[in-house]
């Protein structure tokens, strides 16, 4: 159990520009843009693409079946074709997704497709409609809790914890400022820590508006290979380890009590033991972290990571976050900069074969970058973790 | 007076009477004030009232209902569409005190501002003809264009055509090899596509005098004129749908159970066969142990405060479209005789927030009229004692 | 069904799996991930598959959702498994298309905001220009359609799972009231709800849980052009090219005679001898010939009853899956068909076969 068929590269990426004013483009022409710059990428045409996995989370769009329409710009025509969404996780789902199909023997060539265009349709209120109609959808604002917050000042101090929350996320603005397609960075800087603290709105207790995701609209396509074929067709594959997802049950009572463990560290716990990482804060060199909110960003660090008591602050305090750090985490800005939730998951594991690669561009991690780990997030606490790695020959234990 | 993207903050204020929507201000009565710092700034102070609104440049924003502050720049730019409203509140550089519902109600109450269009002048086309010379179309070529252009805006130019060169003088020549005679308006419009030669000369609007032949290589000569501000006038056309399919959700036999005994003023869960922990509301599968759970207990009603939120901010009823009342408090409250994972959520009394913390005993309030729904209980609110 | 909740739905087909299994969640040999088939939009819920989390156990496991018919979730786990990422997959699609007030107002959805939606277009009507078209390519009759429903009754009243059991007359089904011309009311599959489950395992842990595993050795899907215009509606375009990935899988040269159990998604009469043209079961503009002489009969078509005795969207090809699984273990009572080694079951997303998968299934 758990070791593969045959290798899977990461050949092509495409990312459009993450905005709020995408009215010049329709989905499909949007969904295209993103096809056309991952064949460029890879150097394939769209013929040599077998088969293609789409995803998004239809009831934004409130469009049935979006496949079926999409086809015009995801170049599906003639192709083997499957559609797969897993609310916000669908993006790296999308991976796994592709991953087995192409592990599997089924398909050499896959390519995969997540988007969104949030501005056609009412974000928090699609958000609001995961809730059970007959329930909590009264109760539901959205993803919004102030609860996370609240156990972090509880544990590390009310000031503390405030700041290393603030830092996180100016940290992020900084990376999003060198990446060009996100969707937005303000130009904060850490001087403004206490200001931004203070003076945000608040949306619940002490999540404020600076802290939250925002909602773009994009779309992501990447293309994968079988080893043989990646090796063919691509200088710079970047091979997919492992991956594993774990979910949650829709649960009405989401906070309010302590849970045994959360999907974040049970997702990490399971992969890193079965793949032998005995210190993943040593073991990666970046981490693509499905953020929405500044808080969650900080406390799942010491969930993934598999940290002990403040550790997770302290690389916060000590700028170990940084592009320039030693533990670079989101260098494309996170969650919280750009947000076309479809996509938004495989934008994740994009940015972090990018870093393989060494052509992020300007936020590129000055250093080499040989095992990178992404993670996606969705639904009720669902967890999605990848291992991308620049070499094979990773130890492989059954 | 300072512009930001060619326009003055007083520009916008001063137009908002002719933009208003009475249709957007149905119902409200509402003071907004504005408190525009930096260059150009001022305080502004509108008051809607009875589908009317009044707007006053004044420094006295006593009793407003929500007043913004933000710089000059990022005004006029939100104002235009240039800057992202939500951003600049997200960042800080706006910031809004009082009822911040109405900050989605201003984009209701006026029509966008659009900047007044600034027309392509004879002046314009004659500055950019130099550059749109095309050589290529004039080897061999030696001849004069003399443009006697009527009316305000007009003049008189003359294009000299030799060596594979192209110069612009002003005034006319006599000897000119062709002169188009034609007021300044019909000749932008020529210019510009709007007219076709032929129908204007026909019409006698646009005469040319001297050498047909020579006229007939004139088009050839100079790359199409094209305004600066072409690319922004493409009109976006907005499609509004509301897209509504009406539903019938099953209960199943335990949430029905469940909303049932609400209207008992009872509240039931179930406990799992296997690891005997409580779900409340009830469900038919223990996700757990992955066995079905049929064993119904009533709980509560009181019960023990695990978390409270504070909600500042709120997102319309999906079922009403009415927003709440911000702020408002939620619970998640562990009833009497529940297993410690099982919290109950709902909300807290609006008096009680402020007052109460985690620990404290609660116990739900009963609606008079119960139907068997979420709001069968208005909320929870502290016990006495 | 409307009164059961989906998620006890999914619970009610998935514990007789566990019962006759032994199958459990076991973090180290159970299910570990979960395959589920759902829609957002016919639930109502964002998230579809968030709404049953618990009920098809990924609670602490891993979960994907197919979301086309989950006749793609057997092509899709059968990835997971051969990629070496799971050993033991389950697989649960629902949908209740009873839940909404027409389920035709929600196909309406499947087509762009701009021109096809406002000018009405939805599975039914698109379904009924494709029927047209056929009709005019091939010669298709009233007759030849009244057979395949006459035949989808009588085989339906002999399966517990079906719908649609009232047999009926031909002349019922030719004057039965036009619902969109020409599709009649009794050439349309009812309203309906429901849920499948399936157990999928790796070869070397399948005899765990059976002694009578069914192999799955060929499947293929493709997807046709969108707008209606820009495809030939009789072409069977998309059908031909998934047909042909299963049927070089499974190492099929002639599947009119190659197959044992044939179950074809026939949402309306028509589509059975279309989709059966597009299959290679019979020639090309031959369907109406084919039924006339006793093809359904003789290559054992839609013995459940077919999509035509009430299947929903989203699992109507789950369930033809379902019918040759339980036909290939002996176990379709009543309709079984004696030494049934192959089957084929054959499943479609969106309008007029837009998107076509093809399974192949063996013992």
């Amino acid at each position: 159990m758990g070791h593969k068929n045959r290798h899977v590269g990461i050949i092509g990426i495409g990312q459009t520009t993450y905005s709020s004013h995408r009215e010049d483009v329709n989905q499909p022409e949007m969904i295209q843009e993103a096809v056309a710059l991952a064949l460029k990428d890879s150097g394939l045409k769209i013929d040599d693409i077998e088969c293609v996995v789409h995803g998004n989370m239809e009831l934004f769009e409130m469009i049935h079946q979006p496949d079926i329409w999409h086809v015009l710009g995801d170049g599906g025509y003639g192709k083997d074709a499957y559609r797969i969404t897993t609310g916000g996780t669908t993006g790296i789902t999308l991976v796994a997704a592709a991953d087995n199909l192409v592990a599997s023997g089924m398909y050499d060539i896959v390519m995969a497709i997540g988007f969104e265009k949030l501005q056609e349709g009412h974000t928090t209120g699609g958000i609001t409609n995961m809730a059970d109609p007959l329930w909590g959808r009264s109760l539901q604002t959205g993803a919004l809790t102030g609860a996370t917050a609240k156990d972090m000042i509880n544990e590390f101090g009310e000031d503390r914890a405030r700041r290393a929350a603030m830092r996180h996320r100016i940290t992020l603005d900084k990376h999003a400022k060198l990446n060009p397609n996100s969707h937005r960075s303000f130009g904060l800087e850490y001087d403004q820590v206490e200001d931004l603290m203070d003076n945000s709105p608040k949306l619940v207790g002490e999540l404020r508006l600076i802290h939250m995701c925002s909602q773009s609209d994009g779309a992501c396509a990447m293309i994968f290979a079988s080893e043989k074929k990646a090796k063919e067709l691509s200088k710079h594959p970047v091979w997919i380890r492992d991956h594993i997802t774990v979910h949650r049950e829709e649960t009405f009572n989401l906070f309010g009590h302590d849970v045994p463990e959360l999907t974040h560290h049970y997702a990490a716990r399971k992969l890193f033991e079965r793949n032998g990482i005995k210190v993943p804060r040593e073991y990666f060199d970046v981490f693509e972290m499905y953020d929405p909110s500044s808080w969650w960003g900080l406390d799942w660090l010491r969930e993934f990571l598999l940290l002990e008591g403040d550790e997770h602050l302290r690389m916060i305090e000590n700028d170990d976050i940084s592009i320039n750090g030693s533990f670079p985490l989101n260098p494309s800005g996170g969650v919280i900069s750009a947000n076309p939730i479809g996509a938004t998951a495989m934008v994740r594991v994009a940015e972090a074969a990018m870093q393989i690669r060494g052509d992020a561009g300007g936020h590129q991690i000055p250093r080499e970058v040989k095992h990178a780990l992404a993670s996606g997030f969705g639904g009720t606490m669902w967890t999605v973790l990848f291992m991308l790695e620049k070499e094979l020959g990773w130890e492989e234990i059954d | 007076m300072a512009t930001y993207f060619g326009i003055a903050v007083d520009d916008i204020f001063n137009t908002m009477q002719a933009r208003f929507r009475p249709e957007g201000a149905a119902g409200m009565d509402a003071v907004l004030a504005y408190d525009i710092t930096g260059d150009g700034g001022g305080c502004w102070k509108i008051t809607v009232k009875d589908n009317t609104v009044k707007i006053e440049n004044t420094d006295d924003l006593a009793g407003f209902s929500v007043k913004t502050t933000v710089d000059a720049e990022t005004f006029v730019g939100i104002s235009i569409g240039k800057v992202d409203g939500m951003s600049a509140f997200s960042s800080g550089k706006m910031k809004v005190e009082g009822d911040m519902s109405l900050l989605a109600a201003s984009p209701r109450l006026f029509n966008r501002f659009t900047p007044p269009k600034k027309g392509v002048t004879v002046h314009d086309i004659f500055a950019t003809l130099v550059e749109r010379f095309r050589p290529e179309n004039a080897t061999d070529l030696d001849m004069t264009i003399g443009y006697n252009i009527g009316g305000d805006d007009g003049g008189q130019w003359t294009a000299v055509i030799k060596d594979g060169k192209c110069v612009l003088e002003t005034g006319l020549r006599a000897d000119a090899t062709i002169t188009q005679i034609v007021t300044a308006k019909d000749f932008v419009d020529l210019v510009l596509g709007k007219l076709d030669p032929m129908v204007a000369i026909g019409a006698g609007r646009l005469r040319i005098a001297g050498d047909m032949k020579a006229a007939g290589i004139v088009p050839k000569l100079f790359a199409k004129f094209t305004p600066a501000d072409a690319g922004e006038e493409q009109e976006l056309i907005v499609l509004k749908r509301n897209i509504s399919v009406n539903m019938k959700y099953s209960t199943g036999r335990h949430l029905g159970m469940f909303l049932d005994a609400l209207k008992e003023k009872k509240i039931i869960a179930n406990i799992c066969p296997k690891c005997g922990r409580y779900q409340l509301p009830p469900r038919e599968v223990c996700a757990e142990c992955r066995c079905r759970v049929e064993d119904f207990k009533e709980v509560g009603p009181g019960g023990v405060i695990t978390l409270i939120e504070d909600v500042y901010y709120a997102s319309p009823d999906p079922l009403t479209g009415e927003t709440r009342e911000t702020p408002y408090g939620t619970v998640h409250v562990l009833l009497d005789g529940c297993t410690p994972d099982c919290t109950f959520w709902h909300f807290l009394k609006n008096e009680d927030l402020g007052n109460t913390k985690e620990g404290d005993r609660v116990q739900p309030v009963w609606a008079e009229k119960r139907d068997g729904g979420v709001h069968d209980i208005l909320y929870f609110e502290k016990e006495n004692g | 069904m409307w009164h059961k909740r989906f998620q006890e739905m999914c619970f009610d087909v998935i514990e007789p799996i566990i019962q006759k299994t032994g199958v459990n969640w076991d973090e180290d040999n159970g299910i570990r991930n979960i395959v589920t088939c759902s829609d957002d939009i016919f639930d109502a819920r964002t998230i579809s598959d968030n709404a049953v989390t618990d009920a098809v156990g990924a609670h602490y496991r891993g979960e994907e959702k197919m979301a086309q018919d989950g006749i793609n979730g057997i092509g899709y786990a059968l990835s997971c498994i051969l990629s070496g990422h799971d050993d033991v997959v389950l697989l649960v699609g629902h949908c209740k298309e009873s839940q909404s007030e027409s389920r035709n107002m929600i196909t309406n959805l499947a087509f762009d905001p701009f021109f096809c939606r406002p000018i009405g277009l939805d599975y039914e009507n698109t379904a009924a220009l494709q029927a047209r078209a056929y009709a005019a390519k091939a010669g298709i009759t009233e007759e030849q359609l009244a057979k395949v429903v006459v035949n989808a009754r009588k085989n339906a009243s002999k399966n517990p799972y079906a719908l649609a059991q009232e047999l009926v007359t031909a002349e019922q089904v030719m004057n039965s009231p036009m619902l969109c011309d020409p599709i009649r009311e009794l050439h349309s599959y009812p309203v309906s709800d429901g849920a499948v489950a399936f157990l999928l395992a790796s070869e070397d842990r399948c005899l765990e849980y059976t002694d009578k595993p069914v192999w799955i050795t060929g499947f293929g899907n493709n997807i046709d052009s969108y707008f209606l215009g820009d495809k030939v509606l009789t072409s069977n375009f998309a059908m031909k090219r998934a047909a042909a990935r299963a049927y070089k899988m499974a190492a099929i040269k002639d599947p009119s005679k190659s197959l044992n159990v044939v179950e074809i998604t026939d949402r309306y009469a028509y589509q059975l001898p279309l989709w059966a043209e597009g299959l290679g079961l019979c020639d090309e503009n031959a369907g109406g010939r084919w039924i006339d002489e006793g093809g359904l009969e003789k290559m054992n078509v839609n013995l459940s009853g077919g999509m035509l005795a009430g299947n929903p969207l989203m699992i109507g090809g789950m369930s033809r899956a379902a019918e040759a699984v339980l036909q290939l273990r002996g176990e379709a009572e009543g309709r079984q068909v004696a030494d049934a080694k192959r089957a084929l079951a054959h499943g479609t997303t969106g309008p007029v076969g837009q998107h076509q998968a093809v399974l192949i299934l063996e013992i």
